[in-house]
């Protein structure tokens, strides 16, 4: 059984008071194996983040099925999906999403506040954490002390502390100058590395070229996806841009 | 650009940030109308009827410029919040082509446009509510009283110089804002994460020995005529220290609190704690501005509610029978006993005139000295002890020598005693010990037993006094007293003065012994030979009664009308920063709730988070209010209220009272509260 699958998953958002209504997933099928690294691509509007949305249980799909780990997401109750983001997934947000009035270290530990953890239990694991990801220095300061690298490996930290099932991630390079996304993106590869399941959703080809899988969004639907295989970091992102400029130029690659 | 352009954008502005200006908008009219109305009975005309209008007027004085500091601290930091909110907006129009000073135009505009929209209603709403009050007023305590609301010219233009000030500041501190900052960091403002202030430890410790001086000072002090200098020294040390302790004291409680480990890092305390460390700075002026309001309630009402409601007991204390008689004259007075005599028969027909006799009779002659008390038994009267005082304001130990003869004291405290010749007993009132052989000028008596005068009627010949009391029951009244007849006083007047009461009960009804009353000075005049010889007077306690309830009433309407607007705008504050911190937390619950923070726990947080902004101030109320209730009771003691069970009792209903209308507070706030985060 996949950790993660994806069964004819449908979005529509009704229109205002009688206008048109949006159908931004129309019947989107994949899955994501334990331990892949998998990339969605798509441009703005393809529907991407919504795809996200409906499978971080942010929102809900209007048909079709999404199982992590054998959990039907659509019959868990609204009063209890917090509780299930909580303690099975990850997110790491394009904006960093950290809070100002916490330090780096209480905002990692936010999740695990609130799931009811002791403080020694926190700081074990924590403990573990911060030197894998390079940040045991500043985990006193506050966020507005810190770059925006540091901001995002601290958001990271805060996704992998529950030690989710999957670990989903929006644009997470979106807001970083090429230096700090570089680091992030080899913090990831490592992270999926030691056995994270890590599902991201991009525009940046370079993002995806560290990914083990990418698939392409279009319209709402998945309609492409290719394989690292043995390729090297290099290749893989010849591959997508090969992709994308035949998207672009409308080409059918089915 | 044309000049209309700033005016309409300055508009636009206001009106598209409505949900924040319009509480703001209606906390300064509320600020003003206040303001106007401490003014006006402070310092106007209108109070000088009452007979407590001093100290009323004082603390009314005090109150004014309370609410001037007040208002502008609570309105500078309102503010300073709102401009924060629309940082960005000034950001893009810098972008967009605008400089510095255009947009301190549209700044003088948006503030121009408040400051003319709060000033005209806040002073129609003062005007509107003085004249309800005037409405009420005249209900409570009949129309026959004078107490006129009027539209005072002063303290409209007193209203207008202080607020127009206040807002003068308000807005240099924005346009200080706007100027400092950078383009992109107005652009980006409301990313930037605000520092977290630190725990300052010196301010805090300093505002705590504040705190703790002003309730020393409020705790020990004795005399009521020292009362009202003291106490608002205590008050300004205890506001003062209030906001010391509450700006960083609360900071340095949340740091604390956060050291704490296994408290902080639990789920109900988590982020109320750190968003609290976060705001305690800001929210600690408003915290400490709410509790001054409630502690300002608290005691206003407590207090004039015990002298209303104690009225009763305060007039038969003093005048214990319905028709009372007194005289009056300075230096000794030989052969009193003739004169008196002659009253006593004169008032005797004067009731016969009536159809009626005198009855339960309480007739005493005395004598009363003043001077000042070293507190090891000389009683010094050779200074003029308020001369002296008046510098050195040590009312303390003054003290009030009252000198009856033993036949009185027997009679009227159904006794029996006897006494050594040169011996006296002694009565005390008040913070003296008692001695054995006590010193008047320079005579000395030796006390062959302490009595307790108040006992039996006695009481009411001597009364309530301010000060602390000797009363000497001796043999030979004139003879005990005839060497004080030598001392004067700075105005050449003796300091020794006689003084009779005459206090008896008639079969009158109330119109015949108002009547009996204004007749009794008639007979008065025939049966003695040299009428201007002794001053007398004549007082019916139905026609004092009048007096009682309308001075009272009027203490405790007074009290009751500025209750409900500090409660209003207390109330109003409170909506006010919650409401706004809310719309500051919006983002932080939605980053929260997708970490994982259930519905429940957005509850539990923000009721954890609410009960401590509220708890905080009517706390510290209450301890406010315990501190100064025995300067208040001092201060009551002016007014010849002497009834402390009351006096507390009032002071806890009053604090359930502000508890409920707090709690429905309470409750409004976090219900809205949630509807904006959730």
């Amino acid at each position: 059984m996949s950790l993660l699958e994806v069964t004819g998953v449908k979005k529509i958002y009704k229109g205002r008071r009688g206008g048109a209504s949006v159908e931004a997933l129309k019947n989107v099928n994949f899955t994501v194996e334990n331990g892949e690294y998998v990339a969605i691509m798509g441009e703005s509007g393809s529907g991407k983040t919504t795809l996200l949305n409906v499978l971080a249980a942010l929102d809900k799909a209007t048909s079709g099925t999404i199982l992590l780990d054998g959990m039907n997401l659509s019959t868990i109750k609204d009063s209890a999906m917090a509780k299930f983001r909580r303690d099975n997934l990850g997110y790491v947000f394009q904006d960093f999403n950290l809070l100002d009035t916490f330090t780096l270290e209480d905002n990692i530990y936010l999740p695990l506040v609130l799931a009811g953890k002791k403080h020694s239990d926190m700081k074990a694991r924590l403990d573990k954490l911060a030197p894998a990801l390079g940040i045991t220095d500043i985990l006193k300061k506050y966020p507005y002390e810190v770059s925006g690298g540091q901001k995002q490996r601290a958001a990271v930290a805060r996704a992998l502390i529950t030690n989710p099932k999957i670990v989903l991630a929006d644009e997470p390079t979106g807001a970083l100058d090429s230096k700090s996304s570089d680091e992030l993106l080899e913090l990831f590869s490592k992270v999926n590395q030691m056995g994270q399941t890590v599902l991201m959703v991009t525009h940046s080809t370079k993002a995806a070229s560290h990914a083990s899988r990418v698939m392409f969004i279009k319209d709402g639907i998945i309609f492409h996806q290719i394989y690292r295989g043995n390729s090297t970091d290099t290749e893989m992102y010849q591959k997508i841009s090969d992709t994308l400029n035949l998207l672009a130029q409308g080409g059918d690659l089915k | 650009m044309k000049i209309g352009l700033y005016p309409k954008i300055a508009a636009d502005g206001i009106r598209k940030n409505g949900r924040l200006y319009v509480p703001y908008i209606a906390t300064c009219i509320l600020m003003i109308a206040i303001f106007y109305i401490m003014h006006l009975l402070g310092y106007s005309d209108m109070l000088q009827n009452f007979a407590g209008s001093g100290t009323a007027r004082d603390t009314l004085q005090l109150g004014t410029v309370i609410m001037a500091v007040f208002g502008t601290i609570f309105l500078f930091y309102t503010q300073s919040t709102l401009i924060k909110g629309r940082k960005k907006e000034f950001g893009l129009y810098n972008v967009l082509g605008m400089n510095r000073v255009n947009l301190g135009r549209i700044m003088f505009f948006e503030t121009a446009i408040i400051w003319i929209v709060s000033m005209t209603g806040g002073l129609l709403v003062g005007i509107g509510m003085s004249k309800l009050a005037e409405l009420g007023f005249t209900k409570m305590i009949g129309s026959s009283v004078s107490y006129q609301f009027t539209i005072s010219a002063d303290s409209i233009a007193a209203t207008i110089t202080v607020y127009s000030l206040i807002f003068l500041f308000i807005y240099l501190n924005a346009l200080r804002q706007i100027w400092f900052t950078r383009t992109i960091n107005l652009l980006h403002s409301d990313k930037a994460g605000e520092k977290p202030p630190k725990a300052n430890w010196v301010i805090g410790i300093l505002g705590l020995i504040i705190l703790l001086s002003g309730y020393t000072i409020a705790i020990r002090i004795e005399s009521p005529l020292s009362a009202l200098f003291w106490f608002f020294i205590a008050v300004i040390l205890i506001i003062i220290g209030t906001y010391l302790v509450l700006i960083a004291g609360s900071v340095l409680l949340c740091r604390i609190l956060q050291k704490n480990k296994s408290y902080y890092y639990k789920t109900n305390h988590f982020v109320s704690v750190s968003s609290m460390a976060f705001r305690m700075k800001r929210n600690g002026a408003g915290l400490a501005s709410i509790c001054i309001l409630l502690t300002m309630i608290l005691v206003m009402i407590s207090s004039t509610s015990a002298l209303y409601f104690n009225r009763e007991e305060t007039l038969r204390n003093r005048y214990p029978n319905q028709i009372n008689v007194a005289a009056r004259q300075d230096g000794l007075f030989e052969n009193y006993e003739e004169y008196t005599s002659k009253m006593e028969t004169a008032v005797a027909k004067c009731a016969e005139e009536f159809g009626t006799e005198v009855s339960d009779p309480m007739s005493v002659a005395s004598y009363g000295l003043s001077g000042y008390y070293d507190n090891n038994g000389t009683v010094d009267i050779d200074l003029d002890p308020y001369a002296t005082l008046s510098s050195t304001l040590d009312f303390d130990r003054v003290v009030q020598v009252y000198f009856f003869d033993l036949e009185t004291y027997n009679r009227l405290n159904n006794k029996n005693e006897t006494l050594s010749p040169g011996h006296i007993l002694l009565g005390i009132d008040g913070n003296i010990q008692a001695v054995n052989e006590l010193t008047v000028g320079k005579k000395t008596f030796e006390v062959e037993k302490t009595i307790d005068y108040k006992d039996g009627k006695l009481k009411y010949a001597v009364g309530t006094s301010v000060v602390s009391t000797f009363v000497l029951v001796v043999d030979d009244l004139n003879e005990a007293v005839a060497d004080y007849s030598e001392y004067i006083d700075t105005f050449g007047n003796p300091m020794l003065a006689w003084v009779w009461n005459y206090n008896f009960d008639t079969g009158l009804d109330t119109e015949s012994q108002l009547e009996m009353r204004s007749k009794i000075s008639e007979y008065i005049d025939n049966e003695i030979d040299d009428p201007d010889f002794v001053r007398y007077f004549c007082f019916s306690r139905e026609a004092e009664r009048n007096d009682f309830v309308s001075t009272f009433g009027g203490l405790f309407f007074l009290g009751i009308l500025l209750s409900i607007i500090f409660m209003v705008s207390c109330v109003l504050i409170i909506y006010y920063k919650q409401i706004s911190e809310g719309y500051e937390d919006q983002s932080r619950f939605s980053i929260m709730q997708k970490v994982g923070m259930t519905k429940e726990n957005i509850k539990k947080s923000i009721n954890s988070q609410m009960l401590t902004v509220f708890l905080i101030p009517i706390a510290f109320a209450c301890i406010h209010l315990a501190t100064v209730l025995p300067i208040v009771h001092k201060l009551l003691l002016l007014f010849g209220h002497n009834n402390i069970p009351l006096l507390i009792m009032t002071a806890g209903i009053c604090v359930l009272i502000c508890g409920v209308f707090y709690a429905l507070t309470y409750k409004l706030t976090s219900n809205a509260y949630y509807k904006i985060v959730s």
